[in-house]
């Protein structure tokens, strides 16, 4: 039944997608999100879905698409660089087999990121790829939030609608990534066209964004988190009521605690004590065999070089005996632990090249978006949505870029996606830009303040 | 049974949003400057 409901999904997008290209493209984005073939028991699994929407999007883009003024921007430059840079380090891995595995999936990543930006050439077109993110995580999302008020979730314990715990299915990366999407669905909720603002979307975002809050709190990932402070920070940035925000979120954080499970608190407390923690330590243990090993390789050791580690750590505990605590301290030994972070995943595994391109693509994301949000703070009209979508990008990037230094998530693919609207963002504005002729950082800096109109 | 129906929810608006795209035209060209549904 469930496999035949999501062929029918499947088959009327394809449908829709003949009306509407651009529907194709969104489809390979849902396909690419929820894996529905990882849902389906059989019927699906046999199909390779996922290549024939890349190619029905590419075809309908190449057929049907407007392509005026078509531009290829630096950063698709740059993603253009670090496939080939990728493809070289794969062709040179310490690991071939193991690196080739993971190539198969970081490929397509690179390219629809590269494509993508080309297909988003309207507002309604940004939007409608935001929408679809956010309500394809949402299947994942809904799962564990209902899943956490029920049951109150657990460390790698949740469900999460499959057994396979990859993509966006496995815990921390789960975690981060909800977390970041509470921007995007607090901008659909204002500015959305497709389901424009009433009852019923207030109703499901408020929802939507409160199983984004339990998706760290059900796979008890401490990164999640921290992504939650940072975003609880970043939403002071263009709040007009900040003293009530503060005293709300503070007064919600003590509602809340005492509905925690047990075993949360007691993982979350291991943030501070991280010398206790066997993960948190093999963690430091394996950034530091990262450094030393691209300063032997700098160009890299191509994917899963971190196979070749064999890290030595020391714990340090406090155990009780009688009624004195007797510091424990253990001397582990492990080997091909995984980076946990996509700063020493990009280093370990691409060398200097590699990282310092995938650095530059992400700060040239977060600059330009600091750039929109200034040009157009003070737009109205048709105008109006920009500055707060620069705004929302820019955040869930920044939470990603916290996220990531804990969770190695530098080839998923969800991400390339939100950078490739940044960079179609970037180009749309750039179309615009004949009205008001904005440049620099704004042009509100030229106008007097107060203190300077005051007469003499 | 949570799996369904987080499934039935997300699945059945992503279909809806599909189906109000189709008579969009501002999906693949932008309005006119003087779109006169905006305010209303």
């Amino acid at each position: 039944m469930r496999d035949l409901a999501l062929v029918a999904f499947l088959v009327l997008l394809l449908g829709f997608g003949l009306r509407r290209p651009f529907l194709l493209v969104l489809g390979y984005v849902y396909i690419d999100i929820v894996s529905p073939q990882r849902l389906s028991y059989n019927l699906l699994t046999s199909i390779p879905i996922s290549q024939i929407f890349f190619l029905a999007a590419f075809l309908g883009w190449l057929i049907r698409d407007d392509k005026k003024g078509l531009r290829v921007a630096p950063r698709q430059w740059l993603l253009c660089f670090l496939l080939a840079w990728v493809a070289f380090t794969t062709f040179t891995a310490d690991f071939p087999v193991e690196a080739l595995e993971k190539w198969d999936w970081a490929w397509k990543a690179l390219v629809f990121a590269i494509f993508l930006p080309f297909t988003l050439r309207t507002k309604l077109r940004l939007e409608t790829l935001l929408l679809l993110m956010t309500l394809s995580a949402a299947t994942i999302i809904i799962i564990g939030g209902i899943k956490t008020i029920l049951s109150g979730g657990g460390y790698g314990v949740l469900n999460l609608g499959v057994d396979n715990n990859s993509g966006l299915y496995e815990s921390s990366i789960i975690s981060t990534l909800a977390i970041g999407l509470i921007p995007i669905i607090l901008y659909l909720r204002k500015y959305g066209t497709i389901f424009p603002t009433d009852w019923r979307v207030n109703a499901f975002a408020g929802a939507l964004i409160f199983a984004c809050l339990l998706m760290p709190i059900g796979t008890e990932a401490r990164t999640g988190l921290v992504c939650m402070a940072v975003l609880g920070v970043l939403m002071l940035r263009d709040n007009k009521r900040r003293f009530l925000y503060m005293a709300g979120t503070a007064f919600a954080l003590m509602v809340s605690i005492p509905f925690l499970p047990a075993s949360f608190t007691q993982r979350m407390d291991t943030i501070e004590g991280y010398q206790g923690d066997e993960s948190a330590s093999t963690r430091i243990a394996v950034w530091a065999w990262t450094w030393n090993y691209v300063q032997e390789h700098p160009l890299g050791g191509g994917f899963e070089a971190y196979r070749g580690n064999k890290i030595s750590f020391q714990t340090t505990g406090t155990k009780a005996a009688g009624n004195v605590e007797v510091v424990v301290a253990a001397n582990l030994t492990d080997e091909g632990r995984a980076y946990h972070s996509s700063y020493f995943e990009m280093l370990g595994e691409q060398g200097w090249p590699g990282f310092l391109a995938w650095l530059a693509l992400h700060a040239t994301g977060l600059v330009r978006m600091e750039i929109l949000r200034r040009r157009y703070r003070r737009s109205e009209g048709r105008e109006a949505w920009i500055a707060p979508l620069a705004t929302t990008l820019q955040h869930s990037h920044i939470i990603y870029l916290i996220g990531s230094l804990f969770v190695g998530i530098a080839f998923q693919s969800f991400v390339y996606m939100w950078m490739a609207i940044e960079i179609g963002l970037d180009a749309y504005c750039r179309k615009l830009g004949t009205g008001e002729a904005k440049s620099g950082w704004g042009k509100t800096r030229l106008q007097p303040t107060k203190a300077i109109a005051k007469p003499a | 049974m949570i799996d369904l129906f987080a499934m039935a929810v997300s699945h059945g608006l992503m279909l809806l949003a599909a189906w109000r795209l189709l008579s969009r035209d501002d999906l693949d060209r932008d309005a006119p400057p003087a779109r006169a549904g905006d305010e209303t």
